[in-house]
């Protein structure tokens, strides 16, 4: 195996001598490869290097005060925050994914609008969605600074993501269940929630975990909605910061460097590991297939 | 193929700016420490309580012709809105200069004497440094008992004490206080500045009255005063003077606390002791290179 | 039960008709009373004194998305390629999650670790303050590489394989096939993901802020401060009242006009492709 491997390198090289432009691309695909990768590297190396060692279990008491900088009111609060932005967008992103997929007739006026407006919204940056979200919620609805406040906003901001892999994940079902289904006797609401929907669960979920990474790395659009409150909240109508804006709100100031560093390490993981998650059910699906 | 070509230059160009920093981030500052070099002016915000202080204090502020004031901070200033970019850029670079809440201050920087002061407490006091503000809060005539009672603690003896404690300058205060033993709850706003020592009061506050929840809203001190204005918190809090315009609407300001405003170099700069005329002259921009400053 | 479903899926159009009405009801009025001209053109922000020209804001923005492009771009395709044909197996295995944790780190992590990491770097290169175009640049060229390297990969991998066989077949070297063949025949779905990451770029809003200086005027020089829209709303916006913070607004409503701009080339191209 080795041998004929060595084989094929030298045939290679002796290949890319007569090639000299075949050599230069092969060049600059490895080149790139390797500087997205080392770049990669050096960001994770960067802040596990600079947050670990002030990581402290006192970051993580259940109050915040000024002594303590901790960070759990703020993981708290982003739960809570993520929970409700899910709560809202996830029966509208699937409902309309089901109109889209099962009861739009093709080529309808209305179903590309909605496609056209979708797109729009998943291209809207994040600070436009917290001018916005402070404009209607904080300004017009007369709210103070709210977690429902931000947790609309955020639920505005991924309802495309979650239309759309639920949609691809629809698709992906084979038209041979329904039939099936149809076949049996069931009417076309039966087969939608009790065939359908259930084989592409963890499609959506896929969706569901890629706007949970979201949410968690966001700032701009939180900051104006939500405020930034260091408590929990302690009811829908109150501030509260997340994880993200805790880390803004503390390099406002530059009394916590450290802190925000330990912030840094633990937002990291958080998105690490819900990566991972994503992959892992990426790699289930593909199993069932 | 020509358009291969071109991707391919463009791409040797990045890559070339790319490994550029891979390959030198081993390298030491090179150069002298000596002060030269051009100038890496750092300001604050448009609308930020520290410049509006900043710039008032120094005369970087000027009336024009039309008798309008104008700030004549220089365009190429560097602007950042946090004082912790602003820290970390003049601790990294060593010819810049900015300037923060004496609060915030720490070793990473130096603080420059202006006209041979030290940047300390007891300069402010005895008003031999002159760069300083007030820390306001703003109330409506219409205020909770609570609230009341936490703004008698912050004026109390004890209050000052937790003001002192933490780098900002009390004004005196009005007598001892005793806890109430009230209950409810407090919605301070307001400037980013003012927040470390109000959650510091707070605490204080509440390890006295354990009944009483506060809540502190760091946002800046124009959102502070609306929302006191528009009933959306109890307590306004403002690192500069509270506007005509505000005082209208009904606000009544009590200073807190005074806080002085470091002028801040890189520990390698030879510099210690700057005239503020040199200050004003470096933010306005007529002075642009450290060797020009003897 | 089907009007359920029709009512969620307008709940998008209304969310964009509700963005738009709000942004531009609040925006629109005051870049009237500066007048459209001198909003869009003017080279002075000065809101102390009723100054409000943001000409530097759009070009810094233009500025540092085209920087963002020549860095990014030809990266992320060079990888896309790497994925999609010259990877093994069992690397990819790795890569690509990792390309795709790079997509999912906040965006404030970014921009604090171009302000302590790149930022000194490039004072040591350049002599100056190490903050501006430039640096920009290859923070938001990182920054949407696994935008354009998601993209740009499947658009690699839909091309069928016959196309790259029959290039082989022709005595084309392995680089020669995809390179000419293959991305030639991606193209459309390259540049959807190129148009992605230009929007991701334009509207990226807390990295740039730590790294690009932040000074409102028209930068002279690749190492020049500069101010995009996006920094100069999320700056002021705190302090703001009165027709400042509707200028603010109005700065939101020009950016808001690009992205749809963006946005709807974006669906053009789809179309044409499908």
């Amino acid at each position: 195996m080795r041998v004929q491997n060595k084989e094929k390198i030298s045939q290679r090289l002796r290949s890319y001598k007569k090639q000299p432009l075949s050599a230069l691309l092969f060049l600059l695909v490895m080149f790139s490869a390797v500087v997205t990768l080392s770049v990669l590297i050096a960001l994770i190396a960067y802040i596990l290097f600079k947050g670990i060692p002030n990581l402290s279990p006192e970051l993580f008491a259940w109050e915040y005060t000024t002594e303590n900088v901790s960070m759990m009111p703020a993981i708290i609060n982003t739960l809570i925050i993520t929970a409700l932005s899910l709560l809202f967008a996830l029966p509208i992103g699937i409902a309309s994914a089901i109109y889209l997929v099962e009861y739009a007739k093709r080529g309808n006026k209305l179903v590309s609008l909605v496609r056209v407006t979708t797109e729009t919204l998943s291209g809207i940056p994040s600070i436009v969605y917290g001018l916005f979200g402070y404009l209607f919620f904080n300004i017009f609805l007369e709210w103070s600074y709210t977690i429902l406040g931000g947790a609309l906003t955020l639920a505005i901001m991924i309802l495309p993501l979650i239309m759309r892999t639920t949609e691809e994940a629809l698709i992906a079902v084979p038209d041979l269940y329904r039939e099936g289904s149809f076949g049996l006797g069931a009417g076309k609401l039966r087969t939608v929630f009790r065939i359908v929907l259930p084989s592409a669960v963890p499609g959506i979920l896929a969706g569901v975990i890629l706007a949970i990474g979201r949410i968690v790395g966001e700032t701009a659009a939180l900051l104006y909605p939500a405020g930034t409150a260091a408590q929990v909240a302690d009811g829908l109508m109150s501030s509260g910061r997340t994880l993200a804006v805790h880390m803004y709100a503390l390099l406002n100031e530059g009394l916590y460097m450290e802190q925000a560093y330990a912030t840094a390490v633990v937002l990291l993981v958080m998105v690490i590991g819900i990566n991972a998650l994503s992959g892992l059910i990426a790699k289930k699906v593909g199993v069932k297939e | 193929m020509k358009k291969f070509f071109a991707l391919a230059l463009t791409m040797a160009v990045a890559v070339s700016a790319l490994t550029g920093c891979g390959g030198s981030g081993e390298e030491t500052t090179g150069g002298d420490t000596a002060a030269s070099g051009s100038i890496s002016v750092v300001s604050r915000e448009d609308g930020s309580g520290t410049r509006g202080a900043f710039i008032e204090l120094f005369g970087i502020e000027a009336e024009n012709e039309a008798g309008e004031k104008v700030d004549y901070t220089t365009q190429t200033a560097e602007i950042t809105n946090s004082t912790a970019v602003m820290m970390t850029t003049v601790a990294g670079n060593k010819n810049a200069i900015g300037y923060i809440s004496l609060g915030s201050l720490d070793d990473s920087v130096k603080a420059l004497k202006i006209d041979g002061a030290d940047a300390t407490v007891e300069n402010i006091k005895s008003g031999t440094y002159k760069v300083s503000r007030p820390f306001n809060i703003a109330t409506k005539a219409d205020l909770s008992d609570v609230a009341s009672d936490f703004i008698t603690f912050i004026l109390s003896d004890e209050g000052q004490a937790v003001v002192e404690e933490n780098g900002y300058i009390s004004e005196g205060s009005a007598g001892t206080y005793t806890a109430s033993g009230m209950s409810g709850k407090i919605v301070i706003a307001g400037s980013s500045s003012v927040t470390p020592v109000m959650e510091k009061l707070k605490e204080a506050y509440i390890a006295l009255n354990p009944d009483v929840t506060i809540e502190v809203q760091q946002n800046d001190s124009t959102t502070g005063m609306t929302s006191v204005a528009e009933g959306g918190c109890d307590i306004g809090m403002a690192s500069r003077e509270v506007k005509d315009s505000e005082l209208e609407k009904g606000l009544q300001p009590t200073t807190i606390a005074l806080d002085g405003i470091a002028v801040i170099v890189n520990q390698e700069n030879s510099i210690s002791d700057m005239t503020s005329e040199t200050v004003k002259s470096i933010f306005t921009g007529e002075i642009t290179d450290w060797s020009e400053i003897a | 039960m089907k009007i359920v479903f029709l009512l969620a899926a307008c709940f998008s159009i209304l969310a964009v008709a509700l963005i738009c009405i709000f942004l531009f009801a609040n925006g629109v009025p005051a870049i009237w009373k500066i007048g459209v001209l001198d909003f869009l053109l003017g080279q002075k922000w000065m809101p102390a004194n009723q100054l409000f020209g943001i000409f530097p804001m759009i070009v810094g923005s233009v500025y540092v998305t085209a920087g963002a492009i020549i860095v990014g771009v030809p990266m992320g395709i060079l990888c896309a390629v790497f994925l999609a044909r010259f990877c093994p197996e069992r690397l990819y295995k790795i890569v690509k999650p990792a390309v795709s944790l790079l997509a999912g780190i906040p965006s404030i992590v970014y921009g604090f670790f171009g302000l302590v990491v790149i930022v000194p770097i490039m004072q040591d290169l350049t002599g100056g303050n190490g903050k501006g175009v430039l640096t920009a640049s290859i923070l938001l060229g990182i920054m949407i590489l696994p935008t354009v390297i998601g993209v740009s990969e499947s658009a690699i991998r839909a091309v069928p394989n016959s196309y790259y066989e029959g290039a082989l077949a022709l005595g084309a070297t392995h680089e020669r096939s995809v390179f000419f063949t293959l991305l030639p025949a991606a193209k459309q779905g390259i540049l959807a993901g190129v148009i992605l990451g230009v929007g991701r770029a334009i509207g990226e809003t807390m990295a740039v802020i730590m790294i690009a200086g932040n000074q409102p005027v028209v930068p002279d020089s690749i190492f020049g401060g500069v101010r995009t829209l996006t920094a100069n709303i999320v700056m002021e916006m705190g302090y703001a009242a009165d027709l400042h913070r509707e200028a603010l607004l109005g700065t939101g409503v020009v950016l808001f006009v690009f992205i749809l701009i963006i946005n709807l080339s974006f669906s053009a191209l789809k179309r044409r492709r499908s």
